[in-house]
C-alpha cells in the first residue's frame, strides 16, 4: 500500500475512469513509467515540461522542419526576392510581438519563450534590458546562412517593433546579429 | 482507496513495484511518499496536457533525436509561403533539397537508431513533426506502402513532402516504386532494394 493525498488520488481515480481502467492498474502504469524514466535517466519534470512546450508550439502554429532545408529554402527564397522576403519576415515578426504582447504582460519574456521553442537549442539567443530603456538582442547560429540571418534578424526587428521598441542600431553578418532598441511608447 | 490519515489515501500497489520504487527514492535521497506523489502529479500534468505519461515519455524520445537531427521550428504559414513563391520557378530545386534533406535526415535516423524499428520511428517522425492528420508504414517483407494524409496541405506541399519522405526511404535502402498523390493525400510504394 501507498499512500496519496487525498487530491491525488482523486485525479488518479478519475482518470482511471476517463481510460476505463481500475485505480490498481492506472497506478502501476504511472509508476512502472516513472521508474522507466528514470532508467533512461531523466527527469519525469523536464519530460512533460518539453510535452507543454510542444503544446504552446502547435498553438503557435509552428511546424518542424530541417535546419538546413530550411536554410537552403530560405536563401533560394531570398536570392529571389529579397525585398519581398525582408518585408514578409518583418511582417511575420509583427505578428507574434503582437502575439507575445497579448499574451503576457511582459512581452519579453514571451518572447524569449518563444526563441527557445524556435530554435530548439539551434542557436544562442540573448536579450538583455540595458539602462531604462533600451534592450539588446544578440543571437548566434554558427549553421545560420547568410540569407537566414538577413531575415531572421528582419523577423527579430518586427516582433520588437510591435512589443513597442525602436531599432538604435544593427550589426548583422552571416551567423551574427547583434540589435539594440529603446522603447519608443 | 480509503486510509486512516486525514486527507490521506492508501493506494494499493504490488510489493515488487513498492521495492523498486524505494530503491530509486532511495537513491534519489527522497522519501517514497515523495517519490510516488510526484510521479503521480507528473501523470496528471501530463493527462491535462491531453497525453498519458507514457506518451509524453515517447515524444520526449522522439523530440531528442528531432534535436540531434537539427530540427528547428518555424510558422507553418511562412513555410507555405517560401513554398508557394518560389515552386513556380525554382520546383526542381525545391524538389532536390527536398529530397536530399531526406537522404540526410533518413542517414541519421538510420545511425541513431540502428536496429531500432526506423519505419515505425519515421512514421511518428511524420505524424508529430510534419503535423500530417494521418500516417501508415505498412512493411510487408521489404514490400512497404506509405499512406499520408494531411488536411491544410497544398498540392506543391504534398509534392515536397513526398519527395522528403521517398530520400529518406533511400537511404533506409528502399526504393520507390510507385506514386499516386492528390492535395493533402498520397499512396506511395516501396521496395526494399539492400538492406544497409
Amino acid at each position: 500500500m501507498l499512500a496519496a493525498e487525498e487530491d491525488i488520488a482523486n485525479k488518479v481515480a478519475e482518470m482511471a475512469k476517463g481510460r476505463g481502467a481500475t485505480i490498481f492498474q492506472t497506478v502501476n502504469a504511472i509508476l512502472e513509467e516513472a521508474l522507466r524514466v528514470n532508467n533512461m535517466g531523466l527527469a519525469l519534470k523536464e519530460v512533460i515540461d518539453r510535452r507543454g512546450m510542444l503544446e504552446k508550439a502547435r498553438e503557435m502554429g509552428l511546424t518542424f522542419t530541417v535546419e538546413r532545408l530550411l536554410y537552403q529554402v530560405v536563401d533560394t527564397a531570398y536570392d529571389h526576392a529579397n525585398k519581398q522576403m525582408s518585408q514578409l519576415w518583418l511582417e511575420e515578426g509583427r505578428w507574434y510581438g503582437n502575439y507575445f504582447a497579448n499574451k503576457r504582460d511582459n512581452g519579453l519574456e514571451a518572447f524569449n519563450e518563444a526563441m527557445e521553442l524556435l530554435t530548439f537549442g539551434t542557436s544562442e539567443f540573448a536579450v538583455e534590458e540595458e539602462g531604462e530603456n533600451g534592450v539588446s538582442v544578440a543571437c548566434v547560429g554558427e549553421r545560420f546562412t547568410q540569407g537566414f540571418t538577413d531575415l531572421f534578424s528582419m523577423f527579430i526587428e518586427g516582433v520588437f517593433e510591435a512589443l513597442g521598441y525602436k531599432k538604435v542600431s544593427r550589426e548583422v553578418s552571416k551567423g551574427i546579429i547583434r540589435i539594440r532598441f529603446e522603447q519608443s511608447r | 482507496m480509503r486510509g486512516a490519515p486525514e486527507d490521506t489515501k492508501l493506494i494499493v500497489v504490488p510489493s515488487r513495484l513498492v521495492e523498486r520504487l524505494r530503491a530509486v527514492a532511495g537513491r534519489h535521497g527522497v522519501l517514497l511518499s515523495s517519490y510516488t506523489a510526484e510521479a503521480l502529479e507528473e501523470a496528471i500534468r501530463a493527462e491535462e496536457l491531453g497525453a498519458s505519461l507514457r506518451e509524453a515519455v515517447d515524444l520526449y524520445q522522439l523530440m531528442q533525436i528531432q534535436k540531434g537531427a537539427n530540427t528547428v521550428q518555424i510558422r507553418r504559414s511562412n513555410l507555405d509561403h517560401l513554398i508557394r513563391e518560389l515552386y513556380p520557378t525554382n520546383g526542381e530545386e525545391l524538389r532536390r533539397i527536398w529530397y536530399e534533406s531526406g537522404q540526410w535526415y533518413g542517414a541519421y535516423l538510420r545511425t541513431k537508431l540502428k536496429d531500432d524499428d526506423v519505419l515505425g520511428f519515421f512514421e511518428r517522425v511524420l505524424l508529430v513533426s510534419w503535423n500530417l492528420d494521418e500516417v501508415e508504414i505498412r512493411n510487408d517483407d521489404g514490400d512497404v506502402i506509405l499512406r499520408c494524409t494531411s488536411f491544410t496541405m497544398s498540392l506543391e506541399n504534398t509534392d515536397l513532402i513526398l519527395r522528403f519522405i521517398s530520400g529518406v526511404m533511400s537511404s533506409f535502402g528502399y526504393e520507390e516504386m510507385t506514386k499516386d498523390y492528390m492535395r493533402g493525400i498520397a499512396t506511395v510504394h516501396y521496395n526494399l532494394i539492400h538492406n544497409k
